[in-house]
């Protein structure tokens, strides 16, 4: 592979631990950009990668690892604030409220906040968006919820044309940010350089959102924290926690974001679809592709099956999260209790819109459209001479990618399995 | 000149596998790295084109010919064949059985889609002997600036 390339390749927050790999193919047939190889027995990332996370969840040894800010306390701020998503509290049982959740965070960060309180605004904006290019006969459908940054990445790399479907509101947990920096600074409470805003959140690729986000000029958090790292902190104290504050805000609307379809549970009636799953997500971004489906008019997908209650960082097994939701769901009600006519004032205004759009594109070698022509006839010529078992021995994913590796340059004819025992075979 | 032909099958009938083709047609052209907005066009034409075969044509094929300038699609099918063609490509005209209509096709979109988003379609058919859709579109000569090349 070329220096230049090299340097060129965006960054991501999943990394293999060379220690513990043992070079199977795994994580390189789960990964749905085809980024990883395994090279010398050790799984290396050379792709696109989206920090999606299916190849942590299916290492069986753990040697995929996402990247967070972490429970170092030298990495964190003096003063460390946390705002936690909702998917945190479907990972205890039926005594663990939220509030409880919360207080036991907070027996070790300064200060908790319940991220969930700005997601009814958010919905409240998504739908007058959803009204406003309705009213306008708007040609872009579906929009596309711009709530996981997964599902962004993947448009942004492989479906660049339905970049303009994503609604252009600020996501709830960014709002919540902001609006806690601002009280936070703004009324002095703290100076700037001596807090920490950290996401606790289910999520591989909050990280990559946090560091380089695509809507906005700067995130508005510092880093952020798996729920799995945080697990433990609230196991030790919950059981000890007082509750003479309420840290819990949030109704059932909000904590119902954790579920695929809770996004949309929060707007009112329209032709909504929810899709969850790397697969499923696919797919459906194809059919947009195709110019199907253009008589929905919002779809909300999650990366993660079954929604962030799936993410790569939660505990709980997500069906059991599922349970627990839908019961903290029904406990807290659905009633949506924010005002209308001041958030259409603030929609009005932009406070809800997004500060820019910057997708990442691929780095590619810098072909000509002729050469690469070239390249893919002589791909798919490659192809017709392999075997087809896509066993992925080879170190290359299938046998499709490892005709581009050995046309690339990357790869070498001989470490096809298949063709090394045929050949094997007319020696003896 | 480098030129680049791919032939696909497209089986009749077979609503399961329905838009494959079109998705490798895509894949095709984005691996190749043809401007999104006409990776788009062609993607709709492809996947009309071959939503037809499945519902009217019999068995048929589509084959991609793409070039530095210009990318062709060509749908050929063995099947019913149109009877008159510029009804077909009046919007909302549908011979489209009641059964292919109960699957949500069928709602006589898909000839004038393709008319407006290819930059040149040709018609060939004949009642009973099947159909020939040619459809061209321009490159604009890719994301490289190699225009014209």
């Amino acid at each position: 592979m070329m220096a230049a390339e090299e340097n060129n390749r965006p960054f991501h927050y999943v990394q293999v631990v060379e220690e513990k790999c043992n070079g199977c193919v795994l994580c390189m047939k789960a990964c749905p950009t085809s980024a990883i190889r395994v090279r010398k027995e050790k799984a290396r990332i050379e792709g696109v990668c989206i920090d999606c996370g299916e190849c942590l969840r299916v290492c069986p040894r753990d040697a995929m690892r996402a990247v967070t800010t972490g429970m170092d306390l030298a990495n964190l701020s003096r003063f460390t604030i946390l705002s936690v998503s909702p998917v945190l509290y479907a990972q205890f049982g039926p005594e663990a409220t939220p509030n409880r959740i919360l207080l036991a965070l907070r027996k070790v960060f300064k200060f908790v906040y319940d991220q969930a309180f700005t997601h009814e605004l958010y919905s409240a904006a998504a739908e007058l968006y959803i009204q406003k290019c309705r009213e306008e006969k708007r040609d872009v459908w579906p929009l596309i919820s711009p709530v996981c940054p997964v599902v962004n990445r993947l448009i942004a790399y492989r479906f660049p044309s339905l970049l303009d479907h994503i609604l252009p509101i600020i996501t709830p947990r960014e709002l919540a940010a902001r609006e806690l920096r601002k009280r936070l600074y703004c009324e002095k409470v703290f100076r700037l350089e001596d807090f920490g805003l950290y996401h606790v959140t289910p999520c591989s690729a909050k990280m990559i959102e946090v560091k380089e986000p695509m809507f906005l000029k700067n995130s508005y958090f510092d880093g952020i924290l798996g729920i799995s790292e945080v697990f433990n902190v609230v196991n030790k104290y919950i059981a000890e926690v007082e509750e003479e504050i309420i840290l819990h805000q949030s109704s059932g609307v909000g904590i119902a974001w954790g579920l695929c379809g809770g996004e949309m549970a929060g707007f009112g009636h329209g032709n909504f679809l929810a899709v969850s799953g790397m697969q499923e997500t696919i797919r459906y971004l194809e059919k947009i592709e195709m110019g199907l489906l253009r008589d929905i008019e919002f779809i909300e997908f999650r990366s993660c099956s079954e929604g962030c209650i799936g993410g790569p960082l939660t505990v709980a097994d997500k069906y059991q999260a599922k349970t627990t939701v839908e019961r903290l769901t029904r406990k807290y009600g659905i009633e949506k209790r924010v005002n209308t006519s001041s958030i259409k004032k603030a929609f009005d205004e932009g406070w809800f819109f997004i500060e820019k759009k910057s997708a990442p594109s691929a780095p590619r070698k810098r072909l000509s459209i002729s050469e690469a022509i070239e390249r893919q006839d002589q791909i798919e010529k490659v192809l017709q001479t392999l075997p087809q078992k896509e066993c992925g021995a080879c170190g290359s994913p299938d046998c499709r990618t490892f005709a581009e590796d050995v046309v690339d340059g990357n790869s070498s004819m001989r470490e096809c399995v298949y063709l090394r025992m045929a050949k094997k075979g007319e020696c003896k | 000149m480098p030129q680049l032909t791919r032939n696909f099958s497209i089986k009749a009938r077979d609503f399961v596998r329905a838009g494959e083709v079109s998705i490798q047609v895509q894949g095709v052209l984005k691996a190749i790295g043809f401007p999104a907005e006409v990776i788009r066009r062609i993607a709709i034409c492809a996947y009309e084109s071959e939503m037809n075969v499945v519902m009217h044509g019999g068995d048929g094929e589509l084959r991609l010919k793409v070039d530095t300038g210009s990318i062709d699609v060509e749908v050929e099918d063995y099947g019913e064949g149109i009877e008159n063609i510029e009804l077909a490509l009046q919007e909302g005209y549908s011979t489209a059985s009641t059964e292919d209509r109960e699957r949500g096709f069928g709602a006589g979109m898909g000839l004038p889609n393709i008319k407006k988003n290819a930059d040149s379609l040709d018609i060939h058919s004949k009642k009973g002997e099947g159909t020939c859709l040619k459809m061209s579109f321009m490159t604009g000569g890719g994301n490289d600036g190699s225009r014209g090349k």
